[in-house]
């Protein structure tokens, strides 16, 4: 019997070498232009201003210390997903799934939270691990699905991600799990109490000014060292042999299903973490909602993609995914419609994912191209003519 | 569908010749395929059997030459002639799209509007003619290899084929698979006239099967005779060829180079314990036996050749040695100790380096360094508890590939950058720097340059000298003769015999590759 492993990452999430850097440099200033026209198209055609649009962009995310206040706090659970993302699709695992395990990330943590009555800096901690369990269980019932009845890791952890979504609903509107309480036989709503505030993440710097949030420095520091094992540890190491070779990684004494499986698990822990931060900080209301993550999860994801599994290069891109989070928020309450937020963010997600994939296409083919012939001929030397 | 004409189903090959580069693959090959005959095509590994047959299929163009059909000349550019011709050939790899149904699967390739009902209508009826029964609406992942083969013949079949082709049928089936198989081409061509050629490298089927039988060797044909006419030792002896003889009497005589003398166990290695032993290994996938209790022995400083054709059980010898699969049943020895080869590390730590038969696939990891591959055995020796010393794996990379002579543009560059000779000699390099007491090389010469394949002979001879066992897996004739003082012949998944080199003569090593069990 072959022994099973994960599947490996699809093509996309994988970087040739840096030769080609340059060429990949150019298409994407070339593509996020043509992103930013095709935008603001979009806008002057709805009938707003696309220089009053990006005005607001400006004004909502940057402009102010006000406005880095709230971008900031936008960042640290972007980059805390991207960060566990570049784990698991390093070890050629493509879990997909984060929106799912930072919702449940946020409903463990949310539990152990309102549950457990204990004061000072050990209930966050507390908090913490439990929103990272969560996460990391979530993913890991994918690993052992994939384990014990071969599914495919990309579909599990996507659909498990709805799973997520009525589980957080059904804790929310559950009068003995976390529904909030019911004061003078008013009426509830579908969300939890809100946390006690030993179980809040702090911020330091002043208020209106720029505030930066634990949750950031948290992040910051996952993204270091996540960088520093991949590139320099025996760990490390061994993750990246496996997403580059599986047969030559079991060769080389490395567990390659359990390798997967953790990397897998490792990267569901840091979406619950991500998961934590959205329930701890102000970026939200510290109450668990059923919306609670927001599209955090794809998005980091999605900031992985475009930083191609480097965490240092995910510090920028989660900034910017942030900047656009917090601008497009300021942008739809001047009128601009909030879907087409999305779609400018959209298009500049694929300005940024698409060119290093078209250039590596586009390299293949002519390599295959160029090297049809000597290709053919060689293997029918070495192994058709021949039988 | 009336009977072919006998005289038009004829197809004569004359002096077809095809080279790729400097490699002649058919050398003025001239073949006649008679209709209402099964002919026999004969030969090792290299011989030009494919590509005359891919030649005939419109697959590959024929440098010159001519070929005729009821004694016209035709031309087959490309597989719709050859079709049209009725050339049709069934692969030693089936060409089955697994999730699709048989029927599905027997249509593919025509146009038209699709009727399941007359699809499945015609695939029952020819099934029925030819003695295949099959269900139509089974899936093809759910069917046994027999039942592929049925699959590819009813596909093949139903296209009315005057001449029908078939490349190596019987390597995936049972005996009573190949028994039934071959009733089906002896009603194939005695009731409805048509041709077959076989292609086989099993002298038994060759014999009992087929009505003429011809024999390539390097891309010429070397023999040609009516099957009643000839035997086994005959065609043993005429696809393996004279040089072996030569060669062999040439090392007796010591007068091949002087390295491979050192390669020959010193007297003591014969009751020396063996350093690596497959006893009754078995292997199992999909049902099949693809290594049939296997045993073989390697003792100290000796070179054992494993040779056969291949697709005999070698690839997945080689995977279970690279630790990538599991064993079915029996064991493999190390030094005395019994490894379980699918423990991640194992094989390494008791003492096993192998250089893989596709270096790509199992031997380096191309988007990784120089550095990194040549040490990725051997990571704990280098950095401290948690982090990796770069300079140390630098420093120690590079001492390896000056050792081995690996050209590289630095360490740290990615080994896709290497040429196939320095990706080869880098592999040899990581597996022997980890002091094996046992070397596995498969094909360890495939896709080099002749001055690259010296100097794995030179290296591999000195491996052997310094005490280590090697065994040499390999499909080229030139390889065990050049570096092996035992020679065991693999059929099957089997060992079907050892000789020593000395004694290795054509018709001894043809008939153990053959099929034909050690008189």
């Amino acid at each position: 019997m072959r022994l099973p492993s994960l599947p490996i990452a699809p093509a996309l999430v994988r970087q040739p070498g840096a030769t080609h850097g340059w060429r990949v440099a150019g298409a994407t200033v070339a593509s996020v232009a043509i992103a930013l026209a095709l935008s603001a198209g979009l806008i002057a055609w709805t009938g707003d201003s696309p220089i009053a649009s990006a005005r607001a962009i400006y004004d909502g995310s940057v402009a102010s210390q006000d406005a880095w206040t709230t971008t900031l706090l936008y960042v640290a659970p972007l980059l805390l997903v991207a960060v566990g993302s570049c784990i698991s699709s390093s070890a050629g695992v493509f879990n997909i799934g984060q929106e799912g395990q930072v919702m449940i990330g946020a409903l463990t943590g949310a539990w152990v939270g309102l549950r457990l009555a204990i004061s000072g800096p050990v209930l966050l901690v507390l908090v913490a691990l439990a929103a990272a369990v969560g996460g990391a269980m979530w993913a890991g019932l994918c690993a052992l699905m994939h384990r014990t009845r071969g599914v495919n890791v990309v579909v599990s952890t996507l659909l498990m991600t709805f799973i997520a979504a009525q589980v957080v609903s059904y804790a929310v509107n559950t009068s003995w799990f976390l529904q909030e309480s019911r004061m003078n036989g008013g009426l509830v709503s579908s969300e939890s109490n809100q946390l006690p505030s030993a179980a809040r993440l702090g911020s330091f710097g002043h208020y209106p000014d720029l505030r930066i949030n634990g949750g950031l420095i948290i992040a910051l520091v996952a993204a270091a060292v996540v960088a520093l094992l991949l590139a320099r540890s025996r760990w490390g190491f061994r993750l990246r042999l496996r997403g580059l070779n599986p047969r030559v990684a079991q060769h080389a004494g490395v567990r390659v299903v359990a390798l997967g499986a953790i990397a897998l698990m490792i990267s569901g822990a840091f979406a619950g973490l991500a998961g934590m931060v959205l329930l701890t900080t102000p970026v939200g209301t510290n109450r668990l909602q059923p919306n609670i993550s927001g599209n955090i999860g794809w998005d980091g994801l999605l900031v992985a993609l475009v930083a191609r599994q480097r965490p240092v290069v995910a510090i920028p891109v989660a900034l910017l995914f942030g900047a656009l989070r917090s601008g497009g928020g300021f942008l739809a309450a001047t009128g601009v419609p909030p879907y087409l937020v999305d779609v400018v963010k959209s298009l500049l997600v694929l300005a940024f994912v698409l060119p290093g994939v078209l250039v590596t296409m586009l390299d293949r083919r002519t390599r295959a191209a160029s090297s049809t012939r000597s290709v053919t001929s060689r293997a029918v030397v070495t192994n058709e003519v021949v039988a | 569908m009336e009977l072919v004409e006998p005289e038009l189903a004829a197809l004569q090959l004359r002096g077809v010749s095809k080279r790729f580069g400097s490699v002649v693959a058919c050398d003025a090959v001239d073949l006649t395929v008679r209709a209402g005959e099964i002919h026999g095509l004969l030969g090792e590994n290299g011989a030009g059997k494919s590509t005359l047959m891919k030649i005939l299929l419109g697959l590959v163009h024929r440098d010159s030459g001519t070929i005729l059909q009821g004694g016209e000349p035709v031309t087959i550019a490309n597989p719709q002639q050859a079709a049209a011709l009725g050339v049709g050939m069934v692969h030693q790899h089936f060409s089955l799209i697994d999730p699709l149904t048989v029927w599905e699967n027997v249509i593919l390739g025509d146009t038209g509007k699709v009727d399941r009902k007359a699809a499945c209508a015609g695939v029952t009826r020819v099934a029925e003619r030819y003695g295949l029964p099959i269900d139509p609406l089974a899936r093809v992942d759910r069917l046994s290899a027999g039942e592929r083969q049925r699959v590819e013949l009813i596909k093949c079949l139903r296209r009315d084929p005057r001449t029908l082709i078939l490349d190596e049928p019987t390597s995936v089936l049972t005996l009573a698979e190949s028994g039934e198989l071959f009733s089906v081409l002896r009603r194939v061509v005695q009731d409805e006239g048509r041709a077959v050629i076989l292609i086989s490298h099993k002298l038994a089927e060759i014999t009992a099967a087929t009505d003429q039988v011809t024999v390539l060797r390097k891309g010429k044909v070397v023999f040609h005779s009516e099957t009643s006419q000839t035997g086994q030792q005959e065609l043993a002896r005429q696809m393996v060829g004279r040089e072996v003889s030569l060669r062999a009497e040439g090392a007796a005589l010591g007068l091949l180079p002087v390295e491979r003398r050192v390669a020959d166990p010193p007297p003591a290695a014969a009751a020396a314990e063996p350093v690596l032993a497959l006893r009754d290994v078995v292997v199992e996938l999909a049902g099949l036996r693809v290594l049939d209790r296997l045993s073989l022995e390697v003792a100290p400083g000796e070179i054992v050749g494993l040779y056969g054709v291949e697709g005999n059980g070698q690839v997945v010898l080689g995977d279970v040695l690279s630790g990538l699969m599991e064993l079915s049943g029996g064991r493999i020895e190390i030094d005395g100790q019994v490894v379980d080869p699918a423990r991640p590390g194992a094989l390494t730590r008791a003492g096993l380096g192998i250089v893989p038969e596709d270096r790509h696939r199992s031997g380096v990891a191309l988007d990784m360094s120089v550095a990194e591959n040549l040490l990725m055995k051997s990571l704990s020796e280098f950095g401290g508890r948690a982090l990796l010393s770069r300079r140390a794996m630098r420093e120690a990379a590079s001492r390896l590939a000056e050792e081995f002579n690996i050209s590289a543009p630095s360490m740290d560059a990615p080994v896709r950058s290497l040429s196939g000779g320095n990706q080869q000699r880098l592999v040899l390099a990581r597996e022997l720097s980890s002091k094996p007491k046992v070397l596995v090389a498969a094909q360890p010469t495939r896709g080099l340059d002749v001055g690259a394949i010296e100097d794995m002979y030179l290296r591999l001879r000195r491996v052997a000298a310094d005490g280590v066992g090697v065994l040499l897996i390999s499909t080229e004739l030139a390889d065990v003769m050049a570096l092996a003082s035992r020679i065991a012949v693999i059929s099957s998944g089997r060992i079907n015999g050892v000789l020593p080199t000395q004694d290795a003569t054509a018709e001894r090593l043809g008939l153990l590759v053959g099929g034909v069990v050690a008189a």
